[in-house]
């Protein structure tokens, strides 16, 4: 029977007049999604970032490997926002899907969990949002980071507020009870520490608080000159409505990443004004890129025909994420996976991202941080200096209009 | 600055009763823990959401058509599947409203996605004495005092009320006594429905409202149900103020990290120490 099928399907082949070696196997790239749950909005995104690259690489033919065109195929699972959800998935894209290269889960604790086991069956995988040093501090040799360490972020805020903000001396940070919030905010009191800043308030809040009314209370009492909360994007837009409700303002008020995606806006509306953040990429930036997309402006031009809207960080480094593997294995010639990792060690990838080095523990190490202010509804990059579109503006409306 | 404290802790207690008051009800007439009460809260919230952002409909008439648009989707439910296992252990109803919530929230994400989206106003607040309480919070808690007492009256001035009494008490002496007992569950949880469709209108007008927001208001209703009583409507506005303020009081004294866990902790010790909770009738648990 079997043996009937195969004569079969080479007659069609023939037929159609298709040789079976031109139809190349697709490169599967496995991705563990957060399709619902709490992290279902970040998980959406970081899928369209990811079908921007697929969807880029295919157009242009695919990639050649071992002298066959090979088209990439994005293998995916919903997590389901659980970690151990995660794990297992990730588990099933090496073991049953068979897929050569991974991208990682949403967010930096679940990406060390899943790299822990990425790196046990050997297969490189790359996080597109991940951020925190102490995910990449493991040694591994099959993880690797597009995010640069939130230090270099916490560091380029403190010093742009030291010099343009000089006034400013007492510092409140608030963040959410996970490994990437509670590392930035760590990080940034350190950093506003090492600056001369009196670092008044620094506590942490547990996910799925529904009220931050006595927390802000208290931050009020220390009457702060820049506030620095972190967290999930909703946690954020409750945060900035409930220090309007408690008439709680500051010179500097910095929020983590929430205001980066147009959604903060949109739901706190006028209370986004003068909110200050930081981002890892801006299309402004306009870094080259040979591969796919040319510029980093052609490249959110090409997503915002996608998908309706200006890409962010996030999107970006999605795409990046599975252009840095495609970029590889193309180089390598080969989908081995120790090929693919020599070149993912060694080399600078110049993408719409900006450049790209995975430095010694896999993160990339190339700096390009972004401060970043809502001024008017409108999300403007006010450091570094040549990517510049405004001036810090101070203060935050103390109550909606 | 004590007093602001004890109102922040009054003014989300007043919200979290807004969101138990229909859980309770179901819970104490159908003894039915109803797994989809956070996802109907949610369906409310967009119901309004929808309402005044697509629509242009003023919010005063959103408000009454999600109540409506939630008590017929919550009729409908129970008549068409809750009604069908009503009477097995409380585990089967528990599981199939655990199916229906999971079904329901994975058609909201679908439909309206994962981003959120909120109402905006901007009613302001109220300063006394330097004590501030935003105004929209304080509508929070009086849609939740309103429910409970409406409630209160149908319960007891109405012919459907005491209905609704008598099956809660002997289902079987009321189905004696006349009494549909299908029609009187199907309307019991379309009322804690209709109530769960209020409370998301006023959810919209404080929080992002997005489909995963609704296992974190299930988990503060069931919390507030233990404090108050099972299936105590009145309770629940007890349970609620009484979570605020720990949760409040929790978060001062040993930061915000720790609010959460004080609400459960404060869950545990009634379970064990008051079986029938705070406002809870002896031998209902």
């Amino acid at each position: 029977m079997n043996r009937f099928k195969s004569a079969l399907a080479a007659s069609l082949c023939i037929a159609i007049g298709a040789s079976p070696a031109l139809a190349a196997e697709t490169l599967k790239i496995g991705a563990p999604l957060a399709l619902t749950g709490r992290l279902a909005d970040a998980g959406q995104k970081s899928k369209q970032g990811y079908d921007m690259c697929v969807e880029a690489v295919n157009e242009k033919g695919g990639l050649e490997v071992g002298g066959e065109k090979r088209m990439l195929e994005l293998v995916t699972y919903d997590y389901q926002s659980e970690t151990n959800k995660a794990i297992e998935i990730v588990q099933r894209l090496v073991n049953v899907d068979k897929v050569p290269f991974l991208l990682s889960p949403y967010g930096s604790g679940d990406t060390k969990a899943a790299g822990v086991v990425a790196e046990r069956y050997g297969v490189p995988m790359v996080a597109a949002a991940a951020a925190t040093p102490s995910v990449f501090d493991q040694k591994f040799k099959n993880l690797f980071g597009i995010l640069f360490p939130n230090k270099m972020i916490t560091e380029a805020e403190v010093a742009y507020y030291k010099q343009h903000a000089p006034d400013a001396k007492k510092v409140a940070v608030l963040a959410l009870n996970s490994l990437y919030p509670k590392g930035i905010a760590a990080d940034l009191a350190a950093s506003a520490k090492d600056a001369g800043y009196d670092v008044v308030f620094d506590q942490i809040y547990s996910p799925n608080t529904t009220d931050f009314s006595n927390a802000l209370t208290q931050i009020k009492s220390l009457e702060p000159d820049w506030i620095y909360a972190t967290g999930y994007t909703e946690d954020l837009i409750l945060i900035r409505r409930q220090m309007a409700d408690l008439g709680l303002s500051a010179p500097i008020v910095t929020m983590t990443a929430g205001p980066a995606y147009p959604e903060f806006a949109s739901n706190v509306q006028q209370l986004a004004d003068n909110v200050t953040t930081n981002s890892w990429w801006h299309q402004n930036a306009n870094y080259k890129d040979d591969f796919i997309f040319g510029t980093s402006q052609a490249y959110n031009e090409a997503f915002n025909k996608r998908f309706g809207r200006d890409a962010t960080y996030l999107e970006a480094a999605a795409t990046a994420s599975c252009e840095t593997l495609a970029i590889a294995v193309a180089e390598a010639n080969s989908t081995d996976g120790d090929a693919v990792r020599k070149i993912m060690h060694e080399k600078t990838f110049q993408t719409f991202y900006g450049p790209i080095h995975f430095g010694e523990t896999g993160q990339n190490d190339y700096n390009a941080a972004l401060v970043m202010q809502i001024q008017d509804g409108e999300l403007l990059v006010l450091a570094p200096e040549e990517l510049k579109q405004g001036a810090l503006k101070i203060g935050v409306p103390p109550a909606g209009n | 600055m004590l007093g602001q404290y004890l109102v922040n802790g009054l003014l989300t207690g007043g919200l979290y009763a807004c969101l138990a008051v229909g859980f309770a009800l179901v819970w104490g007439v159908l003894n039915v823990v109803n797994m989809l009460h956070g996802s109907m809260v949610i369906l409310g919230a967009y119901v309004c959401i929808i309402g005044v952002q697509q629509f242009g409909v003023p919010l005063y008439v959103a408000a009454p058509l999600a109540c409506i648009a939630l008590f017929a989707f919550g009729y409908a439910v129970q008549r068409g599947l809750i009604n069908r296992v009503v009477a097995q252990p409380i585990l089967i109803t528990l599981t199939l409203t655990f199916g229906l919530d999971l079904i329901v929230n994975n058609l909201l994400l679908y439909f309206v996605g994962a981003t959120p989206r909120s109402l905006i106003t901007n009613f302001g607040a109220v300063d006394l004495f330097g004590v501030r309480a935003p105004v929209v919070r304080i509508g929070g808690m009086l849609v939740a005092i309103t429910l409970t007492l409406l409630l209160y009256w149908l319960l007891h001035h109405s012919k459907l009320g005491r209905a609704i009494i008598a099956v809660r008490m002997d289902r079987h002496a009321a189905a004696l006594m006349g009494i549909r007992i299908p029609q009187i569950y199907a309307l019991t949880f379309g009322i804690g429905a209709l109530m769960a469709g209020a409370a998301g209108c006023a959810m919209a007008l404080i929080y992002p409202t997005a489909p995963m927001m609704s296992g974190v208001f299930l988990g503060k209703a069931f919390i507030i149900c233990v404090l108050g009583g099972l299936g105590s409507v009145p309770g629940a506005i007890v349970g609620g103020l009484v979570l605020g303020i720990a949760e409040g009081a929790g978060s001062l004294a040993f930061g915000p990290q720790w609010a959460t866990t004080v609400g459960f902790v404060l869950m545990m010790a009634v379970i064990i120490l008051l079986p029938s909770g705070l406002a809870g009738r002896k031998g209902f648990e």
